[in-house]
């Protein structure tokens, strides 16, 4: 089979009566493409979300329709091309992050972030992928880590963290009730992260560990598309789980992992259900509401303006909207401000989805966080705070690219350095 | 106690980071918190000290240092390679020199 086949069948085998419900629902409004931050910061057409799956939408017609099939056979349609699947790759592993901000605005409640999903599965299925972010996703089937952490990589970093921040980590305790997962990115990039979550939930008496098995949260089978991969990733965390015991995995600062994890796994894989999946940033809310740990007030609150970046899969998807809100209230009532658009509205970073994995994707990863730029000038703060490293990683590249005068952390990072002895 | 470095301005753009002593735990830390919050370049200035003092810390900087030319001291170059992956878009260039004047020479032209 061509390339061309492997997509069609993947795309016919995507296109059950949900789906084929949803593509004729809609009337080609056109209000998704004014939600997409990659269309706004650029105004090319061919960035519209309904743009982006119209591959998908062309087999279902062809395949399913009478109407599809006639139009081909009289000229008024034409089949998918390999150069088709190349340029459609171009836009939906480049200038799509599935931040499903489409969806949210759809009159017609169309799920698009699950259809662009679909396009990747095709697109995946022909292996029509940047061959960078095809790179990593080779290196996490080979190594377990797309960013290139061996297992000894994983072994001396933490051990440097735990030693250098003097802070307990725990690893492979069968029994305790918590499994963190980190993501690479926290691991080789943001190692204060690694050592502020550990010294939080030490603080609050929580009994966990990590796992050397499941060393890796981050999910590049997800930016993908392809369900093999995604699956295999998903199993590597949920037997690390397993084997340990635990009651819960807590996902830290990755929000396309945590989708996968705590929404897809539960679809696909039976065991996935025998835990509880949360994010760090439910935890941390549930620890300071809680009163588990106490914070200092107002400890940030001489920093300048602080604000918050909402992430697509964390707060819009998640769910975790209050929380980082209501420990935000604590640490700088008088210096949080909200950037606007904000929280379930806000706009995407630019760099999810596996777009900053993709070399030849920067100038438009570059182009949307322009508009990061004027939210974040709009409320004049010189600290944005998040709770997602792949946002954070974008947010730090682009600070030095726009030569930014902004101090960018984590959350985590935050509750961290105000904890009360 | 010592600190283990000094940060000076070297000129506009270029920070010298002096070793001057071993390193404390919180002097790691506050390294990592000036890493990620500085975007100039650095004169990794090492005289006095041996490469072996400061390589598993450079090794474990090594991910989130910035633009940096070491010089001072022979280290092992293998703590400067990183592993090969698309976080190499986001990791800065980190070289030795034997002498100061070729570090600076370098840097400047970053």
């Amino acid at each position: 089979m061509t390339a061309t086949d492997n997509a069609i069948h993947a795309f016919v085998h995507e296109t059950g009566g949900w789906v084929a419900a949803q593509l004729e629902a809609c009337t080609r409004c056109g209000m998704c493409a004014e939600a997409c931050h990659f269309y706004q910061a650029t105004g090319n057409p061919e960035y519209a979300p309904v743009w982006k799956m119209e591959l998908l939408r062309r087999a279902y017609e062809q395949r399913f329709t009478l109407v599809g099939g006639l139009k081909v056979s009289i000229g008024l349609d034409k089949r998918v091309t390999d150069a088709d699947l190349s340029h459609w790759s171009d836009l939906n592993y480049h200038a799509c992050t599935v931040c499903n901000k489409c969806s949210m605005v759809c009159p017609m409640g169309i799920d698009l972030g699950s259809l662009l999903h679909g396009m990747r599965a095709g697109l995946a299925a022909a292996e029509v992928i940047p061959a960078d972010l095809m790179a990593a996703v080779e290196k996490q089937v080979k190594e377990g880590s797309p960013l290139g952490m061996t297992d000894s990589v994983w072994d001396e970093r933490l051990e440097w963290v735990a030693d250098e921040w003097e802070v307990e980590i725990p690893r492979d305790v069968k029994g305790a009730d918590t499994m963190v997962v980190f993501s690479s990115i926290e691991v080789m990039k943001f190692p204060t992260n690694v050592a502020a979550i550990a010294k939080v939930l030490n603080k609050a008496g929580e009994k966990w560990t990590v796992s050397s098995k499941a060393r890796e949260i981050v999910n590049f089978g997800f930016y993908q598309g392809s369900e093999e991969n995604t699956k295999l990733f998903l199993n590597r965390v949920l037997e690390g789980a397993k084997e340990l015991g635990v009651k819960r995995i807590v996902v830290t600062e990755c929000g396309h992992a945590y989708d996968a994890l705590r929404w897809h796994a539960a679809n696909w894989i039976t065991e996935a259900n025998d835990f509880e999946v949360i994010h760090i940033t439910g935890v941390l809310g549930e620890l300071v509401g809680s009163g588990r740990i106490k914070l200092k007030p107002g400890f940030f609150n001489n920093d300048g303006t602080i604000t918050f970046h909402d992430a697509c899969k964390i707060q819009r998807k998640g769910g975790h909207v209050q929380e980082p809100r209501d420990i935000l209230k604590v640490l700088a009532p008088d210096a949080f401000k909200e950037m606007t658009p904000n929280r379930e509205e806000s706009v995407c970073c630019g760099g999810g989805g596996g777009v900053i994995a993709v070399k030849a994707a920067d100038p438009v990863r570059y182009a949307a966080f322009e508009l990061k730029i004027d939210q974040v000038n709009a409320v004049g703060a010189k600290t944005v705070t998040m709770t997602c490293s792949n946002c954070r990683l974008q947010y730090t590249d682009s600070v030095e690219h726009f030569k930014l005068d902004w101090k960018v952390t984590g959350l985590a990072q935050m509750v961290a350095d105000a904890l009360m002895e | 106690m010592t600190p283990s470095f000094m940060l000076l301005p070297v000129e506009k753009g270029i920070m010298r980071c002096r070793h001057t002593g071993p390193f404390s735990h919180e002097d790691v830390q506050a390294l990592a918190t000036f890493f990620s919050n500085y975007h100039g370049k650095l004169l990794i200035d090492l005289t006095g000290s041996t490469g072996e003092e400061c390589a598993q810390n450079i090794k474990q900087f090594r991910p989130i240092m910035p633009t940096a030319a070491i010089f001072g001291t022979q280290i092992d170059l293998s703590i400067l390679e990183l592993p090969e992956s698309y976080y190499l878009h986001f990791a800065h260039d980190v070289r030795y020199f034997e002498t100061e004047d070729e570090a600076l020479a370098w840097l400047r032209d970053q």
